[in-house]
């Protein structure tokens, strides 16, 4: 069954997370860039104020030091929003951190257009800069659940970890039975005429479209795909070969990122599925008082999964239209 | 300083200019002048300062490693034969410095990185709260023009990183030509001091005037810079005049007038 929006939703899970594996590990340091409240670590700012250390704004020298610390047997997580944690510092990621491999953990906060404030602070480009790196790993994950696992589950990657985080308000969709993996992609739901692969802030609005679709009669699966990196082929290809088509959602560029991932697999593979990419159309995007008015206009809503499903499959005549659900205050639903 | 201690410390520089023309000779051409420039201020590093085992080092430019490579038989950690793979196919001693690169803690082909990386290391040295290990950081004048650099010298004051000694090679050569025609550097000594760092200006082929300042740099509270005023053709009279400093190109007669060279002024 699918769990559909809204959603209730928690403030500060991955803060919490953090400080209460903290408490299991004195290795773990924690890096701030000058938005330590942003990335919710003022909680672990005030119950280990000596392992905590503001960088300041100089995301390069931030990066570099995190290196050498990990090289001293810390675990450093280092945080700011996605687009200065990748975009900005990437040579030092590749020589400090990726090249020699170090357990460095980096977290970005704000992905794709989930925030209104201009190209400049939209990371549409950090999962493809990261999964282009030797011995990284990346994980985009879709809720509060999955933020508090994925926490735990990569403080022993032993290699370097591009973490992904949606910013405020994070929405509960799976129950506590759910179990995030490093190693699995997971399939929220079955189905054999589509199937819709997505991450992060886009699971939600796959299954939603899931629902539309199902409603009027099309089989739908739906795989949550949370690790981009190492990407689950295995799972992929077994869900593709059921389904007659593929769409992949993803809050990013479409290129380089998640549908990037999943297209590889379904060319080598020599599986003959056609694929939708949604996501940014190979554009930045401007112009916006609210988050929601750009998944809209950069064709990154439920309408638009919905839409990329339906003329995949060559379905005669119009989609059906995605629900507009009603968000009462601190709940959550995709637009 | 005796003019005995002199001597010994300017045979050991000699003996870093000899290894390194040994090593870029099958080449016919390599990084030997930054082994030229720094060989004073690296002979009494390594003599006076650096303690293997205990202390860490950095070299930011990768480029000279080869510094590092010719100081490795004397440090214990790299034999003199080895050093004859320096730069060929297969061989762990790249020519720019990579994460294979013995004798170094960290070094980088991408410059102006490895000040952080430095800073990194005191500052873990700082977390576990201990006062005995010192991090060494060799940089070149020419990288400081990447802004990181500067980055990381506030943050390490910001920290009083005592723990933290700079090697500055400031031998006025980058790619393009002189540093001080590309871009204004100067004053360099004042601009780590009012960063809030411990700032000494020598003349870099002077080994009684790096030593006194490396005793003094040691001693500080906070982070410090020994800033080596040097040339890329210091030490090899039979250099052609005007050599590209960055990479020189030396091939036939001149390796074997630069190994007499160096050779009689060491016997």
């Amino acid at each position: 069954m699918l769990n559909l929006p809204p959603y209730p939703t928690v403030l500060k899970p991955y803060g919490r997370a953090f400080v209460e594996l903290a408490r299991q590990r004195d290795e773990i340091l924690c890096l701030s860039g000058d938005l330590t409240r942003q990335t919710e670590i003022d909680l672990f700012q005030e119950e280990f104020p000596e392992r905590f250390i503001h960088a300041g704004m100089a995301e390069a020298n931030m990066i570099s030091m995190a290196g050498a610390l990990a090289r001293r047997g810390f675990i450093p997580f280092v945080h700011t929003f996605g687009v200065f944690a990748t975009r900005r510092p990437l040579d030092q990621i590749v020589n400090c951190v990726a090249y020699p491999n170090l357990p460095v953990r980096i977290v970005g906060f704000m992905p794709g257009v989930s925030s209104p404030g201009g190209p400049s602070h939209q990371a549409i480009d950090d999962v493809a800069l990261m999964r282009a790196l030797p011995n990284m790993t990346v994980v985009d994950v879709a809720d509060a659940t999955e933020i508090r696992q994925a926490v735990v589950a990569i403080a022993d990657v032993p290699g370097p970890v591009y973490l992904r985080l949606k910013r405020g308000e994070i929405p509960i969709i799976f129950d506590r039975l759910h179990e995030f993996s490093l190693a699995h992609a997971h399939v929220v739901h079955d189905g054999d005429d589509v199937v819709i692969f997505a991450s992060g802030m886009m699971l939600s609005s796959a299954m939603s479209a899931a629902q539309s679709l199902e409603d009027v009669g099309v089989s739908v699966g739906v795989v949550n795909v949370p690790v981009i990196k190492p990407l689950d082929r295995a799972t992929i290809i077994e869900t593709a070969t059921r389904a007659r088509a593929v769409v992949t959602a993803e809050n990013h560029s479409i290129i380089g990122g998640l549908g990037s991932a999943v297209a590889e697999v379904l060319a080598e593979e020599g599986l003959a599925r056609r694929l939708r990419r949604v996501g940014l159309a190979d554009t930045f995007a401007e112009g916006a008082q609210s988050a929601a008015w750009l998944f809209k206009k950069y064709g990154l809503s439920t309408q638009d999964v919905v839409d990329a499903a339906w003329r995949v499959l060559e379905r005669p005549g119009e989609a059906p239209r995605a629900p507009t659900v009603a968000t009462p205050p601190g709940e959550y639903a995709p637009v | 300083m005796d003019s005995h201690r002199m001597k010994e410390l300017e045979r050991a520089a000699d003996l870093l200019r000899l290894r390194a023309v040994r090593m870029v000779a099958p080449h016919g051409f390599g990084y030997l002048g930054q082994a030229l420039s720094s060989a004073e201020l690296m002979a009494v590093t390594f003599a006076e300062a650096f303690r293997p085992g205990i202390d860490e080092l950095v070299v930011s430019p990768g480029h000279y490693i080869i510094v590092a490579y010719a100081a490795g038989p004397e440090l214990g950690l790299l034999s003199e034969e080895s050093l004859t793979s320096y730069g060929h196919d297969g061989s762990a001693l790249e020519a720019i410095g990579t994460e294979s690169s013995p004798v170094v803690d960290i070094t980088g082909g991408s410059l102006g990185q490895g000040l952080s990386s430095a800073v990194g290391l005191a500052l873990a040295a700082q977390l576990r709260h201990d006062t005995t290990r010192r991090v060494f950081a060799l940089l070149s004048d020419g990288e400081l023009e990447e802004g990181q650099v500067w980055e990381a010298a506030m943050f390490a004051a910001h920290r009083g990183l005592g723990n933290l000694v700079v090697l500055l090679d400031a031998n006025d050569s980058q790619v393009d030509g002189p540093v001080s025609t590309i871009t204004t550097l100067e004053p360099i000594a004042q601009k780590w001091e009012s960063f809030g760092w411990a700032a000494y200006d020598v003349d870099g082929h002077d080994v009684a005037a790096l030593s006194i300042a490396m005793a003094d740099a040691l001693e500080q509270t906070r982070p410090a810079i020994v800033i080596a005023r040097t040339s890329t053709s210091h030490g090899l009279a039979c250099l052609p005049e005007g050599a590209d400093g960055h990479f020189i190109k030396i091939s036939g007669d001149l390796i074997d007038a630069a190994v007499a060279e160096l050779e009689n002024r060491r016997a």
